[in-house]
């Protein structure tokens, strides 16, 4: 995979192998964290701080208020931004190098926000989902494990966000 | 001239409505808190967008929230503070408010 910064306010991925492809076909369902409380917690924390000196009453309705006005806007949040993910990823194109089939799209800086936003929620609800450790190198698994291959999806998707965060939006 | 009697009737107020009640006078501080799998360049990023901070304070900050596990990035009305919560969760970092004790 090659991630290329343009001059006219656009980047592009490109040389996507099938398997990368694979993945980044992956960001939507993984980033849905249902049925994993863990990740559901993480992705929608309490707005009180567990140290918070405020009476149970108090940080009940701060947290009831929360559910019922913000929580719905962040959700919302989340889900425009891998619903634009997933129409870009499905607008690749397929180009043919040397009878190699690669993968690429050529997308404008303003769907760079989006895409952070998605590879993130899919790496929070896959780290919770699957109980990884925050570095690869932790691991202790063979690398033909499930584990293994979800860790590479992770590494591919902080990879992207990566280079977007220094490339693109950095500056914005 | 007959003197007239008011009476106020006075409604106990519960000690922890009171408490309440204060609190939301009171200055609030927003935290982030150590999420080991937001990346660092993430973490700045978003600090230096929401807070308008320098590249300086806002690694200075990640890197408390890294080091130490928390950080206090920003304090004043709660009003304020739960905007600044409800963008900070929204780029998926670990982020609360608390009264200043």
């Amino acid at each position: 995979m090659e991630l290329i910064r343009h001059s006219d306010g656009r980047w592009s991925l490109a040389r996507v192998s099938e398997l990368e492809y694979l993945m980044l076909s992956r960001i939507q369902e993984s980033a849905d964290p249902s049925g994993c409380d863990k990740a559901l917690e993480r992705l929608y924390p309490s707005p009180v701080a567990p140290t918070a000196q405020l009476d149970h009453e108090a940080a009940l309705s701060i947290e009831e208020d929360w559910r019922e006005y913000t929580g719905p806007e962040i959700r919302d949040g989340f889900s425009q931004a891998l619903e634009k993910v997933a129409l870009d990823i499905a607008s690749a194109s397929v180009e043919d190098d040397e009878g190699y089939e690669y993968y690429g799209m050529t997308l404008p800086d303003a769907h760079a926000e989006s895409w952070c936003s998605a590879l993130n929620q899919a790496r929070l609800v896959l780290h919770h989902r699957h109980e990884l450790p925050a570095e690869a190198e932790e691991m202790g698994v063979s690398p033909v494990s499930e584990e293994w291959i979800v860790v590479l999806q992770s590494e591919i998707y902080g990879m992207i966000m990566e280079f977007l965060i220094k490339e693109v939006l950095w500056d914005q | 001239m007959s003197a007239q009697v008011f009476s106020v009737e006075v409604e106990a107020v519960p000690v922890s409505d009171i408490k309440g009640d204060t609190s939301l006078a009171t200055p609030w501080q927003v935290l982030i808190f150590d999420d080991p799998v937001n990346l660092m360049s993430f973490v700045t990023m978003v600090i230096r967008r929401i807070f308008g901070y320098s590249e300086q304070k806002a690694t200075e900050l990640m890197l408390q929230v890294h080091n130490k596990g928390r950080a206090i990035v920003w304090t004043g009305d709660r009003e304020k503070a739960e905007l600044f919560v409800q963008q900070l969760q929204s780029y998926q970092l670990l982020a609360a408010m608390e009264p200043v004790e």
